[in-house]
């Protein structure tokens, strides 16, 4: 399989669980992979009709699904985290990101659940 | 029946519309974004040139083109001396270039272009005209059109009162996907207006409205059918209000909005619904409304009493024709 049929794949099936899950139609905007100059690489859901409070409830399985995903993706997903925006209960995106070095040091220190009006960690590193 | 069209704002763009398509009476096309700017998403940035082009071209085609300058917001520099020539020196080259009408939201730029030029003088959606009341004061201003409204578009005693009450011309836009009553209208009108308008820009991450528009709407699919979206095959339900409408959609690509054109001037739509709508993209990407089992609505709308929680109609019709689309 290529990384876009892949992509396509894991797109597909993740925005199927998280309906089936929720009962709501979320809509899975954008599936991305990606690969930063600082040497972290991960995964960018761009995702619609997700709140916090949603993965409030049903961390463990968003968390289970997300693991099911990655590693289709033959990635390792250390550090997941959901992108807010402020001051609202609007989720963006759902992220894993496999972290480099150097920002190992900075995101393996992240205590609490929201460490930025942004960022809802589902998992630290 | 005139049919208002939506253009992305480029030469290329243009004839593409005009070669496709017979149905069309006017064009319309946002500005230069350095002078007013307008309310709305928009693609294009045309100089006084490509203005000047297309107006030229348009009218060999017999088709009017129609300038839209509607922002809803800009913070004030309309009314600075400044702000007055800028904007004035801009409406001359409109003008010269004989352009056939200007979209325009803030009354202060309706009272301008009325006194000042012979230009048809158009009041746009995002003047929020839904009352008789509102439409007299705009007349008094000097429009010429009004474009209504469009949370009147299900309350006929309104468009009628309205139709009554001014002289003016009057346009309905038929296709904007927005929700009804919107809560966000006003803000992200305005949002739009200062990032497509001559600055400063806001450097926006996430536009928090977008968001909140299409997460209701996943949420809750009867905000779907609540929108007041007119059908194709319930124009003429709206002859006696006015035979003049407006398709929306200037950041479409042409093959979207000749299809929609297609749609309205046939006065027929076989297909998803949502594919006419000009309104969040990705709704259509999730859900499915086949036009077809939508017939004869209008009947129950004409007579709407905007009760909703009462009433219950759109709840039950959204249960039964708003499908998710799987994949």
């Amino acid at each position: 399989m290529t990384i876009a049929e892949s992509l396509l794949s894991v797109r597909n099936d993740l925005e199927r669980k998280l309906r089936e899950m929720l009962g709501i139609p979320v809509f899975l905007a954008e599936l991305d992979a990606f690969a930063l100059p600082c040497g972290c690489s991960g995964a960018t859901i761009n995702i619609r009709g997700l709140r916090v409070d949603d993965v409030d409830v049903f961390e463990e399985h968003i968390l289970k699904f997300i693991d099911e995903s990655a590693e289709k993706m033959e990635m390792d997903p250390f550090f997941v985290f959901a992108r807010l925006i402020p001051g609202t209960a609007e989720i963006a995106s759902l992220n894993i990101r496999m972290l480099c070095d150097s920002c190992y040091q900075e995101f393996g220190r992240i205590e609490g659940k929201q460490p930025r009006p942004d960022i809802y960690v589902l998992r630290t590193a | 029946m005139k049919l208002y069209v939506p253009h992305v704002g480029h030469m290329e763009g243009l004839r593409s519309l005009l070669e496709g398509s017979d149905d069309i009476y006017a064009v319309y096309m946002a500005g230069s974004p350095d002078y007013i700017g307008t309310g709305r998403t928009n693609l294009s940035a045309p100089s006084i040139e490509d203005i000047a082009e297309q107006v030229e071209y348009a009218h060999s085609k017999n088709v009017k083109l129609e300038i839209v300058l509607n922002s809803s917001c800009m913070g004030g520099q309309q009314l600075s001396p400044e702000g007055y020539r800028t904007i004035s020196w801009y409406f001359d080259r409109l003008n010269e270039m004989e352009v056939d009408s200007v979209t325009v939201a803030d009354p202060y730029l309706v009272e301008m272009l009325s006194r000042d030029y012979d230009i048809e003088v158009v009041v746009s959606v995002l003047s929020f005209v839904d009352s008789p009341q509102k439409a007299m004061f705009y007349e008094e201003l000097g429009a010429d059109t009004i474009v209504v409204d469009p949370v009147v578009n299900r309350d006929f005693q309104k468009l009628e009162a309205i139709k009554e009450s001014v002289s003016c011309n009057l346009k309905l836009l038929v296709n904007e996907g927005c929700l009804y009553q919107c809560p966000f209208r006003y803000a992200h009108f305005n949002f739009f207006s200062h990032a497509n308008g001559p600055g400063p820009k806001p450097n926006v991450l996430d536009d928090y409205y977008y968001y909140k528009c299409l997460s209701i709407r996943l949420r809750d699919p009867e905000q779907i059918i609540k929108s007041p979206w007119i059908r194709p095959e319930d124009l003429p339900h709206y002859l006696p209000i006015t035979d003049t409408f407006k398709i929306g959609g200037r950041t479409h690509f042409i093959n979207w909005i000749l299809n929609t054109v297609n749609a309205y001037s046939n006065q027929h739509y076989d297909g998803n619904l949502l594919d006419l709508l000009d309104s969040i993209r990705d709704l259509r990407e999730v859900f499915e409304i086949p036009n077809s089992e939508l017939d004869g609505t209008i009947k129950q709308w004409e007579n709407c009493s905007k009760n909703c929680k009462k009433c219950g109609y759109c709840k039950r019709l959204s249960e039964k024709v708003v499908r998710v689309i799987e994949r």
